[in-house]
């Protein structure tokens, strides 16, 4: 899963954070160590505005493989925003047991 | 009061006798009108399976069973206005009659004049489809009223890109009703996103007095302020990275009150008459509760959220939240919905921990009444309407039984 060639210096996040679906992307903040949620946010937030303005120029309907790609890390990003930003952990401090499955996602 | 009788609880019904008094006579929104097409489509209302499909004159629904042996009819298909079984291929005309009986000399004493699927009442409005199991409801118009029927006209079928999400949460459905008709809590339940300084949020949150309330039994209306949009900038103007929401938010300009580049969804404006009622003048969103246990939220920025609690047991119920936008037209507005709808889930998880041990502590039974100020007008109103519903229905019930 290649990056576009503009954005290949966040390869090395692909394989841990460009997941598909938000359930894998919520299972990988929990279950990482807080260290690397802060690694990865630090990594892709520096290069999201060039990111977003790469992504928005394209069909979403007729993405190629490796912007939807890059467009999961953004994913990825916004869920471990919370965590970095807010909270300093991966779970939501006073959620307690509370989980959401997700039932139903757009497809991109 | 507008009810109904209830139908009998289905065998091994997970609802309680008493929240299926109440939820079993109601309207209840099923599905989307979209969703039902050619073919019948299977639901399920409080433990009941239907059908529902789409005739030439509109959308019907039944108990999903034929009166042959019992097959679901929704795995069957549909041949004109008739619903066909799969099973022997019965048929089902108009008015939920059978119309055909296959070898139909083979059978005895067939009455076949009193076959038909059993009925639920259905009726379609914005887009929802409503169906309710009582014999005998108001007509879905006249329970949902003037307070309701004026947002027929906000544009729901636009809104197709979906986000659901469903949860357990161990605790009673009325306390989750309860959580969501007050903004007095988001100052302490949500103070790390407000102000991790809870003197700091209590100062940053609304006053009072900004909120707008409407009543009308059974159901209900708040409309609250919230942040206008952010101005629109240049690209690559958000500024260097930082570990600061504010900046996520700007970056992808989107937060909690939705996104920062508004769609165009065909209203006049987005202050459409029906819409923020009270005037707010940097409004929010409006949050109408249909009785019992839906609310849909309308924000002021293009999009709407359904929440729905779906009672299982006295200490339990499934919370539905699901948020509806018009589909992106470009990967910026699909982020800033990620955005969006991930904010709006790490909320409710704090309000659903909440409620989890509120049940806990009530479950001890050391304190029985509840204190509500001003404010928490709507739980007011809710506690009230539940009371009258129930004594209603035990008075139904009991003069049924005499």
């Amino acid at each position: 899963m290649p990056l576009p060639q503009e954005f290949s210096d966040l390869e090395p996040f692909v394989v841990d954070w460009a997941l598909p679906t938000r359930a894998q992307r919520y299972e990988a903040r929990l279950s990482k160590p807080f260290d690397e949620l802060v690694n990865f946010y630090d990594a892709v937030a520096p290069r999201a505005e060039e990111a977003i303005a790469y992504l928005k120029g394209l069909d979403i309907d007729d993405l190629a493989d490796d912007a939807t790609t890059l467009l999961h890390l953004l994913y990825s990003m916004i869920l471990v925003s919370y965590a970095v930003n807010v909270f300093k952990q991966n779970r939501i401090p006073d959620s307690g047991a509370a989980f959401f499955e997700m039932v139903a996602e757009p497809a991109v | 009061m507008l009810i109904g009788t209830a139908v009998p609880r289905p065998r091994d019904c997970t609802f309680s006798p008493g929240d299926w008094e109440i939820l079993g006579r109601y309207w209840h929104p099923v599905l989307f009108s979209t969703d039902v097409a050619d073919t019948p489509v299977k639901a399920r209302l409080l433990d009941v399976d239907l059908v529902v499909y789409r005739t030439s004159k509109g959308v019907v629904a039944a108990r999903d069973l034929c009166m042959h042996r019992g097959s679901p009819l929704s795995m069957g298909h549909l041949q004109g206005d008739e619903i066909v079984c799969a099973y022997h291929g019965w048929r089902y005309g108009l008015d939920g009659k059978v119309n055909h009986i296959t070898n139909e000399a083979e059978f005895f004493d067939l009455d076949k004049a009193t076959l038909r699927m059993p009925p639920v009442h259905c009726e379609v409005w914005a887009g929802f489809i409503f169906i309710n199991l009582a014999d005998d409801p108001v007509p879905l118009r006249s329970f949902l009223g003037d307070g309701l029927l004026a947002i027929e006209s906000y544009p729901f079928e636009k809104m197709t890109q979906r986000y659901g999400f469903s949860t357990r949460i161990n605790g009673n459905w009325k306390l989750a009703v309860d959580s969501v008709c007050e903004w007095y809590h988001p100052p302490y339940v949500h103070s790390r996103f407000i102000d991790p300084d809870v003197s700091k949020a209590e100062k940053m949150v609304p006053p009072v007095d900004s909120y707008h309330y409407e009543l009308f039994r059974p159901h209900m209306l708040t409309s609250v302020p919230g942040p206008p949009p952010l101005r629109a900038r240049e690209p690559g103007t958000a500024g260097p990275a930082r570990q600061d929401q504010r900046w996520v938010y700007k970056l992808f300009r989107a937060g909690l009150f939705g996104p920062d580049d508004v769609p165009d969804i065909g209203l006049e404006n987005a202050g459409a008459d029906f819409l923020n009622r009270g005037n707010i003048a940097s409004w929010g969103n409006d949050q109408f509760w249909l009785f019992p246990n839906i609310s849909v939220q309308i924000w002021a920025r293009g999009y709407y959220i359904t929440y729905t609690y779906w009672p299982e047991t006295v200490d339990s119920h499934i919370y539905e939240i699901d948020l509806y936008f018009v589909p992106p037209a470009n990967a910026a507005d699909r982020l800033a919905q990620e955005l969006v709808v991930d904010s709006t889930i790490e909320f409710a998880m704090q309000d659903v921990n909440t409620i989890e041990a509120t049940h806990s502590a009530l479950k001890t039974r050391a304190q029985n009444t509840f204190h509500l100020s001003d404010q928490e007008l709507l739980i007011r109103q809710f506690h009230t309407v539940i009371r009258d519903t129930v004594g209603a229905c035990q008075s139904a019930n009991s003069t049924r039984e005499a």
